[in-house]
């Protein structure tokens, strides 16, 4: 996937919710790339341009998966404390 | 891996850098597309495509940042910025790589000399597998001479070697070589006539002494070194060699005698009287195993009897001769090598004969390969080295302290260009980094050149020391090379001195006080605190350091100059000390000697300005020797001298009366050593026997008689060469006629003796051609003594270093004295304004000084006095809390800070307030 599928992908799924600031995603994409979590390469995409792919390596799986399992205790933990707030309330 | 890609990214750069363009590029046309399709006129669709993507250089900024490693970038960005700031001020740029030149050149000397002298390995390929070979007993930790049949023993039969050379020195006496070349007026002579060295005026005939070393047949080829021409000898012509006696020379030797002679190779030269043929010459400077000297030839130990007949020193197991030195086989370990060794040589043992030195028990050492046998287990050496290493690491110190001072006052200044880095988002890592770049750089430059320096110093001194030797002296040589050793040592203490007077300036002046330092007015009312208290300490290390160091220098000089004093009790500037040697080829018998010196000594006292001539040794202490005086059973130094020796060189008679010329049985006694002898009682009468059976002597040489002397007189002590001054103590005893060759003539003259010289050499070229003769006064020959010429360059060194420090510090505490009295003439304006006197402004800015100079005073006086303590051996007898020494440095510091505060203030308090006020 190239960085501006990304930005569609991202725009689509999270029903326009989440938009990210286009151009902030590059570095992002770069820096995981340093850390080896994706990979990338040049292709030609369906309009027949150069374009940089991006994809996920098995480090970077693993790192997902832990990034995920970490947010999901944040979410827990904050959806307890606001259910708490909304008990008191 | 990351770091792996990043530093592979370096070196496509350019193609990075468009690969991140095309990117982004990819992505806007994408955006722009879509705008259009959802109906966007194209200049707006293009227009919020660039405006959604953002900021495009600092998103390539970013992520050039992920990608590769920027750090290279910025370090040389940062040595960019630092070279036009410091450019900018060339001023400050210039003083400050003055004082840190000066600082790292001298700390670079000392190291490099330090180097070339102790740190030397053998002269030979790879160094590193030669190895000493000593001997070592219960009672005599260190005997590196080993004898000529022991040493075969060990060459022959010793496999953890793959090669053992044996090596000795000799002075031979060469005959008929023809004219030398005319030796030029070196530069080198007069530097060192100008630091007191006098060389002695040969008057040579046909007959020169040259040096030798004799060396064994494997010399070369275990060293691994080849002649530059003709060829060295080897094990394999030993043969050739007795038939056909031949020698190597030196570069040296050969360009200094033969003037660079092209039909050297097979020219013979006669060495105690025996033909040999120059085989070829050794490389310039090759010294082999020697210190600092390059022999002028080297000659096959095996033909040592050639050139002294009678010589059992091949043969004899019991007389040691050699130093040895082996080459460690492949494979073998140092302490393998010693064990077999020491198998071997206990073996060799019992070939003794039995009750011998030799034959005693003995373990062997094998120690890394130096041409001084073990400079690291001598202690006063390592002592020398430490004080020396540590005098100079002090004035790099105040040099640093001194720079460090004037980066904090120049901080002050750049207060504003430093705020406005902090508030547009450096951090304050980043622009200590930058700061520290800078001093990095100031170090460096200022390494570079004292390493440039200090170098062509050292290489200009010992090329000119060489020259202006007498040829008669042996080439003196040191390697002084620039090596990976050297280059590091620099580079480092640059480095190091670099962070020392930049750091703390450097942190001080990145305190983050964005308001004040933006404001421009702000800065300088407001006090600052924290730069103040930095600044005093600063001082006091200044003054504490400096103070050390100079106590230290000035004890060093007063030593020096306490064994410098020429006041020896006996005349030394108008009298010439002749020393006389027949030439071992002559072969005289003593009876000839005899009749000769004394015609030699009637045709000098002939010569116009003579007043007298006589014989005896200096009293500078050459060939004294010492015995024990019975029935006192003291052991005291005795001399033998002509009856006019005391007339003819000034020194009173006391007591008594002088012995009469033939006299054998009476003897003389200094002051002193009747004190010594008879404390409180007249000596003149007394009987004596002197007893010099377990007393140093040389074989053959002249000893007292064994039947009692009666003490004829005293006369005055003359002051000998020992620290301790024990060879005031002295007994005179009558030289009788047959013993004259072996002294050396005294003439006194009333004229100048140099121009005595001349008609000297002429005499006794006329008398016989035949003999050597060096010349030089009294007072020159004792500033030759080892004594005297240690005193002459620790004195040396002393003040060149104590200048030093002494320039740079008070320069340094000049400097930030008077810089902190500066910044607060505003503030005198306004305590002006607000009704306070002149006097106590004064007083409150004198002594705000006061404080730390007084602290730093204190603080180093208390290292000096500790220092002192422990560095008592080399002072020789000064006291270590010499008065002047501690209380002159300490005023005349104190008196420096004292004047920098004190101008300033006046000068501030002669403003008018309200213009004080105004100025800034």
């Amino acid at each position: 996937m190239h960085g501006w599928d990304i930005t569609l992908h991202i725009q689509q799924i999270s029903k326009e919710v989440l938009r990210v600031e286009e151009g902030s995603l590059y570095p992002a994409l770069h820096r995981m790339e340093q850390e080896g979590w994706i990979s990338s390469e040049w292709g030609v995409s369906e309009n027949k341009r150069r374009a940089r792919y991006y994809r996920l390596t098995p480090a970077g799986r693993k790192q997902l998966a832990a990034e995920e399992n970490n947010w999901r205790n944040v979410t827990k933990a904050v959806a307890r404390v606001l259910a708490f707030a909304g008990g008191k309330a | 891996m990351g770091w792996i890609r990043k530093a592979r990214a370096l070196f496509r750069r350019e193609a990075l850098s468009a690969e991140l363009e095309e990117e982004l590029r990819f992505h806007v046309a994408m955006r722009e597309e879509l705008n259009m399709v959802e109906g966007m006129p194209p200049a707006l669709a293009r227009a919020d495509a660039q405006q959604r993507l953002g900021n495009a250089t600092l998103l390539k900024e970013k992520m050039r940042e992920a990608d590769l490693f920027t750090f290279a970038e910025s370090v040389a960005r940062d040595l960019r910025f630092a070279a036009r700031m410091l450019a900018k001020h060339p001023g400050f740029t210039f003083l400050a790589v003055l004082a840190l030149s000066a600082g790292i050149g001298i700390n670079t000397a000392v190291f490099t000399a330090y180097k070339a002298f102790l740190l030397r390995p053998l002269d030979g390929a790879h160094p590193e597998e030669l190895f000493n070979i000593y001997h070592s007993r219960p009672d005599q930790a260190y005997d590196p001479i080993v004898s000529y049949a022991d040493y075969e023993g060990l060459r022959d039969n010793d496999r953890s070697f793959s090669g053992i050379l044996a090596v000795t020195g000799d002075e031979l006496t060469m005959t008929d070589a023809g004219a030398a070349p005319d030796a030029a007026p070196s530069l080198g002579s007069s530097v060192l006539s100008a630091l007191g060295f006098r060389l002695p005026t040969t008057m040579s005939g046909a007959a020169e002494p040259v040096t030798a070393a004799l060396v064994s047949d494997n010399f070369f080829s275990v060293l691994g070194v080849a002649a530059i021409r003709g060829r060295v000898f080897t094990a394999r012509d030993a043969a050739e060699l007795m038939e056909r006696p031949q020698l190597l020379i030196s570069e040296n030797y050969w360009e200094r005698r033969f003037g660079h002679d092209k039909s050297i190779l097979g020219r013979t030269v006669k060495l105690n009287s025996r033909a040999f043929v120059i085989a070829g010459v050794t490389p310039r400077d090759f010294m082999g195993t020697f210190t600092t000297q390059v022999p002028d030839f080297w000659m096959p130990l095996r033909l040592e009897p050639l050139v002294h007949r009678n010589s059992d020193l091949l043969t004899n197991r019991e007389k040691p001769c050699c130093t040895v030195i082996g080459r460690l086989a492949p494979g073998v370990t140092p302490a393998r090598a010693q064990a077999e060794t020491e198998a071997l040589a206990n073996r060799l043992l019992s070939l003794h004969a039995p009750g011998t030195e030799g034959s005693r028990p003995l373990t062997i050492q094998v120690a890394p390969g130096s041409p001084f046998q073990r400079p690291q287990q001598d202690p006063k050496l390592k002592l020398i080295v430490a004080v020396t290493l540590g005098a100079v690491g002090l004035v790099l110190l105040i040099a640093c302290a001194n720079v460090a001072g004037m980066q904090l006052a120049r901080s002050a200044a750049r207060q504003r260009e430093i705020g406005v880095r902090l508030s547009i988002g450096a951090s304050r890592a980043r622009v200590v980094r930058q700061l520290l770049t800078e001093s990095a750089l100031l170090g460096m430059t200022a390494g570079s050149l004292a390493l440039i320096l200090s170098f062509w110093t050292l290489r200009i001194l010992v090329v000119e020391a060489a020259a202006a030797m007498p040829i008669e002296w042996g080439t003196f040589a040191l390697h002084i090379h620039p090596d990976g050793a050297v280059f590091a040592y620099v580079f480092g203490i640059s480095l190091l001195a670099s962070v020392l007077f930049g750091l703390a300036p450097a942190l001080e002046s990145s305190r983050p006080d964005l308001v004040s330092a933006l404001k421009e007015e702000g800065m300088r009312f407001r006090l600052p605190v924290g730069n103040r208290g930095l600044r005093n300490t600063l001082m006091a290390v200044q003054v504490g350091i400096c103070l050390f160091l100079m106590v230290m220098a000035s004890l060093l000089i007063r030593s020096s100059s306490r064994t410098l004093d020429l006041r020896t009790g006996y005349e030394g500037r108008q009298v010439l000390q002749v020393n006389l040697s027949f030439p071992a080829t002559l072969n005289y018998p003593p009876a000839k000697q005899t009749a000769e010196v004394n015609l030699i000594r009637r045709k000098l006292m002939a010569l116009p300005g003579v007043t007298g001539v006589t014989l005896g040794r200096s009293p500078d202490g050459g060939g004294l020797r010492t015995a024990k005086i019975l029935p006192a059973g003291r052991v005291i130094f005795y001399t033998f001298v002509l009856p006019n020796y005391f007339e003819t060189l000034d020194i009173p008679l006391v007591a008594g009366h002088v012995f009469s010329v033939g006299g054998s049985d009476r003897l003389l006694v200094s002051q002193s050593a009747a004190k010594r002898l008879w404390p409180g009682e007249d000596p003149v009468g007394r009987t004596v026997t002197l007893d010099v059976s377990d007393q140093f002597h040389v074989e053959g040489e002249l000893t007292p008689a064994s039947h009692p002397y009666v003490v004829a007189g005293v006369v005055g002590d003359t002051r000998g060469v020992l620290l301790d001054g024990s060879d005031s103590d002295k007994i005179y005893l009558p030289l009788l006629d047959s013993q004259f060759a072996e002294q050396p003539i005294l003439v006194r003259t009333h004229d100048d003796p140099r121009r005595l010289f001349h008609a000297i050499g002429g005499k006794l070229h006329a008398i016989d051609p035949n003999l050597i003769a060096g010349a030089m006064t009294l007072d020159d020959a004792l500033r030759n003594t080892p004594s005297f010429v240690i005193a002459r360059c620790s004195g040396l060194f002393a003040t060149v270093i104590g200048l030093l420090g002494l320039l740079l510090a008070s320069a340094g505490i000049y400097g930030s004295v008077s810089y902190a009295v500066v910044r607060r003439t505003r503030e005198v304006g306004i305590r002006v304004a607000l009704g306070a006197t002149r006097h106590d402004i004064l007083r409150q800015m004198v002594s705000e000084t006061a404080r730390p100079v007084t602290v730093g005073l204190l603080v180093g006086l208390v290292a000096a006095a500790i220092a002192a303590r422990l560095v008592r051996a080399i002072l020789g007898g000064l006291s270590g809390l010499d008065p002047i020494s501690f209380g002159g440095v300490s005023l005349f510091l104190l008196a420096i800070a004292m004047l920098a505060a004190f101008l300033p203030a006046r000068r501030a308090l002669r403003i008018e307030p309200m213009a004080a006020l105004r100025c800034e």
